[in-house]
């Protein structure tokens, strides 16, 4: 730590030596022949894998798509004229404005308490672990984590059984996220009502009997809620007797409105009789053969509700591996909406990301922090300095040279991202999800075929890290 | 040393099969089953199990005629080998090409030679429809052996039971209106593969194909027909009655788009021990392979209810069963338009072990032992239904063999905008009220990409 920046270059150095020893500054080529010829096969490997591939490029960026053809600027103008290559651009730089300081937070809290803490090796290696398995591995991880079904996904069943406990789901739920309705389970003498309840379509009063019947719903769920046959209700003095059941017949699928012997009755509905003028007179629940009865029941017309307790879904999955924008970008044009839009989908990735890589940020922090002057610190709590000025005002400086290394180490890292957009963005998001590093391997490398546009992503690519890694050559250099 | 005394006795053995295998009695034509011995060269793209089941295929054509058959497995990129192998020189003497624009661009090269003296116009081994496709300037250039049906939409039949539907639909309208039954019922009727969307542009393809027509849907493939035309907002449309109401699809629309292939296949046809929850799921014929690697309990149902045995029980036995793709009853002349794939044979060069075997190709006995052995179907009219292992596979293949028209499946023709195809159709998806906007986009990607 305390070499960064003070030493001088070894070109410097010997330099300095040769006049010294009073020879040539300049060294001359001929003196050092046998390094050289040392040096000379992996200079040539160096040269063949990277600078000219790298030369290549350049120059393929400037033709067409089979590379045989010159276009001039034909590529850079379609990049940044076409909406769903903007769209890499936007998610780069949402990437690297919330990764790199997001992770290096985490970084440093992690560092942090992982000197305070007793089993801090345990935690450390913790951390550290998802380093090692591949990124491929951990993004096909994290799908299934943010699976959208709650049957799979860990995020929406954690999510669900929190929404459950404290708002049960009713014993028929309908999910309205997938399209069903409660009005769609109306089918005989019923009709939707308010508030996504069902109520009877025509009234009754006491001593009489009421038939509802429902759609929509399978025999498997009846079943489990313990249907059985739906039985015709047996009027009832002074009550208001019916029944609920599925007016569904496989045997006779035209016929509606009959209670047909293979028919099943909804079992556990809760009912709420109301006067005309909308008051309830009653509450009931259907049996296992879906009849029910309202006792006391006086003079006038009455409607019957099922309520809509019975149809709450509650929680059933929020799609985050979708491409739906968190910022209202949905009136706006094509382009705009391209270099606007937040999707979901990034979010969830950049916290898988940040999971794999949290455990580098706080490796470096902590040697960072291991090796801070603990003298400095003691004399500022001794001057009277609390815990948090003396992090902030003491601590925070004499970090900053580390915290920056990790920022610009992850900001490199997370401008080529890919891997990861490939295995965990779902099909149909992979185009919201879109980067520039992911972008260049779709036309350069399968079935898209543009080698010009290809090397024109990565040339721009290559324009964007420079600054970063003129950065940290600068800090090695000093 | 035990290598070179080898070494010797191989290229011994090697100058006297050459010496045998290299007769030039091209003048004589005999007739399958005569014994000419030799060799002939032949490239597919078949690999591991499939090449297997090929060679078995091949082994009573070796038994009659002596010819040893020389199979080269080229991969999915046999087209552009066997145009480089023309161009260099040394071409196979037959190959199995995956699609009939090689066929017809090889033929009027000259590349290939005219079958039509040899195996005659096929007209009593394949429908009309067929033989187009590898007709050119009047002759014959090609036989087929394998065909893929992408007609199909794959349904549950116990779900169907469960609803009162007793036969499957033959029209769109009827899809729609058992599409409500189901929701009736309580079942989500379809399980949407959307994946990055080939299986939604497949989708709308077979849509295209029933509404518009072959004619239509060929002009459209290679951007003759423009994509703002109004046969394709037709089709769109059509699409939108049944994707517009996301009730119909499982899930919604969030659950279509997190649906992937083969995912969306286990929805219907589950692994043992889980209840289905769609009824119908569209794509080729391939489902067919998921569904029986799901569980092995499968049995292929028969036409209609799929017989007493189907429950959706998990407990008791499972079936799986397809419907042709139906065409919307005012368009029902397009109903016996297929969309699909498959492998034609073609001869490179003219030779009597060559000939031998492309007449052994047009026969039913190679088709026959490959149907047996499963994953196989042919439009060969005389490859008998009994060669089949089961009704579904046998109703599979009297799609392809009745087929009025055949057509390729057009994404895959479209090159570099392919992937763009596929983009645009998530979008409409997302957004079905948009068609507009999405039609003028395809059409530009179109103009871009094929450059026309």
């Amino acid at each position: 730590m305390a070499e960064i920046g003070t030493e001088a270059t070894p070109r410097a150095r010997r330099r300095a030596a040769a006049v010294n020893e009073g020879g040539n500054p300049g060294g001359g080529w001929r003196d050092h022949l046998g390094s050289l010829a040392f040096l000379a096969p992996g200079a040539i490997f160096l040269l063949a894998i990277t600078v000219y591939p790298l030369v290549a490029t350049a120059r393929n960026s400037f033709y067409d798509a089979t590379a045989t053809n010159y276009v001039g600027l034909g590529n850079y103008q379609e990049i940044f004229s076409t909406s769903s290559i903007l769209v890499t651009f936007r998610n780069n730089v949402i990437w690297v404005l919330v990764f790199p300081f997001l992770v290096t937070f985490i970084g440093l809290v992690y560092g942090v308490l992982s000197e305070r803490i007793r089993w801090s090796t345990a935690f450390k290696t913790i951390i550290f672990m998802p380093i090692v398995f591949s990124a491929t591995a951990s993004a096909l991880v994290w799908r299934t984590i943010f699976d959208l079904d709650p049957h799979i996904g860990i995020v929406n069943a954690a999510i669900q059984t929190a929404s459950d406990w404290v708002s049960p789901p009713g014993l028929y739920p309908v999910d309205t996220s997938s399209g069903q309705t409660v009005a769609g389970l109306a089918a005989t003498g019923v009709s939707s009502a308010p508030k996504d309840s069902l109520e009877s379509s025509s009234t009754v009063t006491a001593g009489n009997s009421i038939e509802l019947g429902l759609i929509g719903v399978s025999p498997a769920t009846l079943q489990l809620t313990g249907s059985q046959t739906a039985v015709v209700p047996t009027q009832s003095p002074g009550a208001v007797t019916g029944l609920v059941w599925r007016d569904f017949s496989p045997t006779n699928p035209t016929a509606k409105g009959q209670v047909l012997p293979d028919e099943l009755g909804f079992a556990g509905l809760k009912l709420t009789l109301l006067r005309s003028d909308g008051s309830s007179a009653g509450t009931a629940v259907t049996d296992a053969h879906g009849d029910f009865l309202f006792g006391g029941v006086g003079s006038g017309d009455y409607k019957v509700q099922i309520d809509p307790g019975n149809f709450s879904s509650g929680f059933t999955g929020v799609f985050w591996l979708g491409a739906q924008s968190l910022t209202p970008t949905s009136s706006l044009n094509q382009t705009a909406q391209a270099l606007l839009s937040v999707p979901l989908v990034d979010i969830s990735m950049i916290l898988a990301y940040l999971w794999i890589w949290a455990g580098f940020a706080m490796v470096v922090i902590g040697a960072g922090l291991a090796s801070l002057d603990r003298e400095v610190l003691e004399a500022a709590r001794l001057d009277g300095a609390g815990e948090w000025q003396t992090f902030r005002r003491m601590t925070m400086p004499m970090l900053a040279p580390v915290l920056i290394v990790v920022i610009v180490t992850m900001l490199i890292n997370v401008l080529k991202i890919f891997d990861i957009i490939l295995n965990m963005a779902p099909g149909s998001s992979q185009g919201e999800a879109n980067t520039l590093a992911l972008a260049m391997y779709n036309f350069g490398f399968t079935g898209l075929g543009n080698w010009g546009l290809a090397s024109a992503l990565a040339v721009i690519l290559f324009i964007l890290v420079i600054p970063a890694i003129v950065l940290n050559l600068r800090r090695i250099r000093g | 040393m035990i290598g070179r005394k080898a070494s010797t006795l191989g290229l011994g053995m090697l100058l006297a099969v050459a010496a045998c295998g290299g007769g030039t009695t091209a003048t004589n034509s005999p007739a399958t089953g005569q014994n000419i011995g030799g060799s002939v060269n032949l490239w597919a793209e078949w690999s591991s199990s499939e090449q297997q089941a090929f060679k078995a295929a091949l082994v009573p054509f070796t038994t009659q005629t002596g010819v040893t058959v020389n199979y080269t497995s080229k991969g999915s990129t046999i087209s552009t080998a066997l145009g480089s192998a023309i161009q260099g020189g040394a071409p196979p003497d037959v190959a199995l090409v995956p699609d009939p624009g090689t066929v017809q661009t090889l033929a009027k090269q000259g590349s290939i030679k005219d079958l039509t003296s040899i195996v005659g116009s096929l007209s009593a081994n394949y429908g009309d429809a067929w033989n187009q496709l590898v007709t050119a300037n009047g002759k014959l250039y090609g036989v087929w052996f394998k065909g893929a049906n992408k007609n199909t939409i794959w349904y549950n039949p116990a779900e169907f039971a469960a609803a009162g539907i007793t036969t499957p639909p033959t029209t769109w309208e009827q899809v729609i209106s058992d599409a409500a039954t189901l929701k009736a019922s309580g079942i989500a009727p379809f399980s949407l593969c959307t994946d990055i969307g080939w299986p939604v542009a497949d989708f709308w393809q077979n849509i295209y194909l029933k509404t518009a027509g072959a004619t239509a849907y060929n002009s459209l493939s290679t951007h003759a027909t423009k994509w703002t035309d109004p046969t394709v907002t037709a089709a769109f449309t059509t699409f939108g009655q049944l994707v517009g109401q996301p009730s119909n699809l499982l899930g919604g629309l969030n659950g279509s788009l997190s649906n992937a292939y083969p995912a969306c296949v286990d929805k219907v046809f589950p692994k043992s021990g889980a209840s289905p929850q769609a009824a119908m799921v569209f794509e080729g014929d391939f489902v067919a392979n998921e569904v029986k690697a799901n569980s092995a309990n499968y049995a292929p149902g028969t036409t209609g209810t799929g017989g007493a045995a189907c429950s959706i029980d998990p407990a008791k036995t499972p079936c799986y069963n397809f419907f042709d793709f139906p065409a919307p009853a005012a368009n029902s002349a397009n109903q016996g338009a297929v969309q699909g794939a498959g492998d034609v044979a073609i001869m490179l060069k003219d030779t009597p072990q060559s000939e031998a075997l492309v007449k052994y190709l047009a026969g039913p006995t190679g088709a026959s032992i490959w149907a047996t052995a499963g994953g196989f179907t042919s439009p060969n009219k005389t490859v008998p239904s009994s060669a089949y292992p089961d009704p579904v596979t046998q109703k599979d293949a009297q799609a392809l063999v009745n087929a009025t028209s055949f057509v390729f499946s057009l994404d895959d023709l479209q090159g570099t905008w392919e992937p763009m195809m596929w983009t645009d159709m998530l979008n409409f998806l997302k957004n079905p009220s948009n068609v507009t906007a999405i039609q003028a986009t395809m059409d530009a990607q179109a103009t871009a990409g094929l450059g026309h």
